[in-house]
């Protein structure tokens, strides 16, 4: 038990998630008073546990695998034995087979047959030679690197499922925030050197395996609220922060709705939110400006639900997961929670699985009954192949609202309205994936949680940095970085120069016009100094001999006029060479940055599409 | 800006510099070694008049000759000749390049 020190006064953490949980248990083991409010009746956020019949469902499949050491620690430390390690397999399902995931060009090959092959080879050689010039768009972007025919079969309807609008109104910014793991260094690495390149096992263990708890990731939270619990920091369930009061700089206090209806005002030394952004601007009292307030309801969010069904087969498919694009069905992914855990399910002789519907609140799908989503849950299975509808024991169904943080057009600029006002509150900070609207996994909403406790401990660390880079940009020194753990992480200085000097030695194009003048420049002082020296002392033999420039260089002579005229022409044709030289050396590099350009392109999009699908787990 | 366009746009812009000491000592081999060669195959194949057009580098190298001799004077004098010149156009090009990025 962590004494708490008198006199502090108590934060509050706002959201039992990843987040919200972790920065509780940071704050108990650095001796911080603290307190969370969850709005909802379990712990977790999406990464709960669902219990039904006995059989336990997993909100979108949480793999844990994370770059963090800390945080990587951190689950090893709350689950100890209870942390398994998991072998992965998942496919995509397209026209009634199934591809494997991650793609491989023969399995592909061979699940598409010849002519689709052909059709697709045919649409990547038109992109080539005819790439859409505005890429701005999503489907543009990956049609003019895949082909317009590869995007429609492995990228189009699944996308269009995930975010519910046209690839067309998808800002192909989505993409560059989904590749944040992988950077120019790494690219070129992986293409001058293979995937595996300097970090192979990373590489293979993100692939191949992943950290699983025994019970799902539910587990994980209920044991960190337990822990923080013991440390002095108590989760209190149906309680919904209704308002935040903030005076100067500084939030003041919290009013918090309780399982009773009543609401009750709770002092606040620091608050850290995982609350959805806009939510908590909306929250402030006194209200945020007007401008400030219209950029918080703007905010868009998709909503997730999940029909779960137990099946009355022991063995299904072997898959932790399988992406559905078939355009045929309206379910984006199907999970067999069986092979995620084994203790997953009540009884091996049951499977559970769970098929996953993308929504808005309020659309058709999302407004449907239970029973309902059930049927079609369980008729969708069977038009895919997995099971008979008959086959179903029994089924329930989660809803998950503001699952996902929506990039649509000119998001940024509303986010950054609203970081823009809450930074003026020293004493405020937002964790979590709708707490910051980014779409992040759970490891980077934990580190934000780690970082905001800090920060009420007096560390200044940059919350907003977290999955917006690769590094980090705290104010931290080296060694408080390695203290952490993080090093590679914490100094950007460092990887930037590392990357910034390859870049130069590698792809820095020559000056022309400076390559032009320093050896029009030189040939002219030269030819000058050649011919002076002819006049002024012996040699004289010589001179027939440098005389003959006058073949290429008009009315040179050696003579002072002819110097003259030489060393003006000597000087023009040294910068026609120095230029054309320069030039040409520039081309070479640019076709071969072109080149290197589109195999990171391709690299990137495939970790887009991962990153994309990773989100739901 | 996603960190990988960064860097991208980075390498866009990066200009490159030469290294003035290495350009003055790789021109200065050439040159040196051209001289040095051209000298020595013109011994190496003899004949009645040796090299009676590269003798007359001896207006500029004083004690070069078209001998075995020359040929060691001439890759001294090429050397020095070579890296005077690389020495010369690297250090304009950085000075060039620095003014004009400065510029933009």
């Amino acid at each position: 038990m962590v004494r708490l020190r008198s006199g502090d006064e108590r934060t509050v953490v706002v959201g039992a998630g990843p987040a919200g949980l972790t920065a509780a248990l940071e704050l108990g083991k650095l001796g911080r008073p603290g307190v969370v409010f969850e709005a909802d009746d379990v712990v977790g956020g999406i990464s709960r546990s669902v219990v039904f019949q006995g059989c336990r469902l997993d909100i979108g499949g949480h793999r844990f695998f994370t770059k963090v050491p800390e945080v990587e620690a951190l689950w090893h430390e709350i689950l100890g034995d209870d942390l398994l390690v998991r072998d992965r397999m998942s496919r995509i399902y397209y026209r009634d087979t199934f591809f494997d995931y991650p793609l491989k060009p023969l399995n592909a090959l061979r699940g598409l047959g010849l002519f689709e092959a052909a059709r697709v080879m045919a649409s990547y050689l038109h992109s080539q030679l005819f790439p859409i010039a505005d890429e701005t768009a999503f489907d543009a972007w990956v049609s003019n690197r895949f082909g317009r025919r590869l995007f429609e079969i492995f990228f189009e309807t699944y996308t269009e499922k995930v975010w519910g609008m046209p690839c067309s109104e998808i800002s192909a910014a989505w993409a560059a925030q989904r590749i944040k793991n992988l950077d120019l260094k790494t690219a070129l690495k992986n293409a001058f050197l293979g995937n595996g390149a300097g970090n192979g096992e990373v590489v293979t263990s993100l692939i191949d395996r992943f950290l699983y708890p025994r019970l799902g990731p539910g587990m994980m939270w209920e044991r960190c609220r337990d822990l923080a619990a013991s440390n002095g920091i108590e989760t209190h369930l149906r309680s919904r922060v209704v308002r935040v009061h903030h005076a100067g700089a500084r939030v003041e206090a919290v009013e918090v709705e309780g399982p009773d209806g009543e609401t009750r005002r709770e002092e606040a030394g620091a608050l850290i939110s995982s609350m959805p952004i806009g939510a908590l601007v909306r929250a402030m009292q006194p209200a945020a400006p007007a401008e400030v307030l219209a950029a918080a309801d703007s905010l868009r969010y998709r909503d997730f639900l999940i029909v779960g069904l137990i099946v009355d087969r022991a063995e299904l498919f072997p898959d932790n997961w399988i992406y559905v694009h078939a355009p045929e069905v309206r379910v984006g992914r199907v999970q067999s929670f069986k092979n995620w855990s084994p203790e997953m399910v009540s009884d091996p002789e049951l499977s559970f699985i769970g098929l996953e519907y993308f929504a808005n609140r309020g659309d058709d799908l999302w407004n449907m009954t239970d029973d309902d989503l059930v049927e079609l849950g369980a008729a969708e299975a069977g038009v895919i192949g997995l099971f008979e509808p008959g086959e179903v024991r029994a089924g329930t169904v989660v809803r998950m609202p503001r699952a996902y943080p929506v990039y649509d057009a000119g998001y940024e600029t509303r986010l950054q309205t609203l970081r823009d006002w809450l930074e003026r509150f020293d004493n405020l900070y937002t964790v979590g994936r709708n707490g910051q609207h980014r779409y992040n996994n759970q490891d980077h909403s934990m580190l934000a949680g780690l970082f905001a406790a800090r920060g009420v401990a007096g560390e200044k660390l940059d919350l907003w940095s977290i999955n917006e880079d690769q590094s980090f940009h705290e104010e931290l020194s080296g060694e408080e970085a390695e203290r952490h753990g993080m090093r590679d992480r914490l100094t950007p200085s460092r990887a930037e120069t590392d990357v910034e000097s390859m870049l130069q030695d590698a792809f820095a194009l020559y000056d022309e016009v400076a390559m032009g003048g320093a050896v029009g420049i030189t040939a002219s002082l030269a030819l000058a100094i050649a011919t002076a020296a002819l006049l002024l002392g012996s040699g004289q033999e010589f001179v027939p001999m440098l005389s003959l420039l006058g073949q290429y260089l008009f009315g040179y002579q050696v003579t002072w006029p002819g110097l003259l005229i030489g060393t003006i022409e000597a000087g023009l044709v040294g910068f026609g060479l120095g230029w054309f030289t320069a030039r040409m050396i520039n081309l070479m590099v640019a076709a071969f940055e072109r080149s290197l350009e589109r195999r990171l392109a391709t690299m990137t999009t495939l970790e887009a599409m991962t990153g994309g699908m990773r989100g739901q787990e | 800006m996603a960190r990988s366009e960064r860097e991208l746009l980075l390498v866009k812009r990066t200009i490159a510099r030469l290294r003035v000491a290495i350009v003055a000592v790789v021109t200065g081999m050439v040159v040196g070694f051209g001289l040095f060669a051209a000298t020595a195959w013109l011994v190496i194949k003899g004949g009645p008049t040796v090299g009676p057009t590269l003798g007359l580098l001896r207006a500029y190298y004083p004690g070069y000759s078209v001998t075995w001799t020359g040929s060691f004077v001439g890759f001294a004098y090429g050397t020095l000749t070579g890296a005077a010149l690389g020495w010369c156009v690297a250090a304009l090009y950085n000075f060039l390049a620095r003014r004009r990025s400065k510029r933009r």
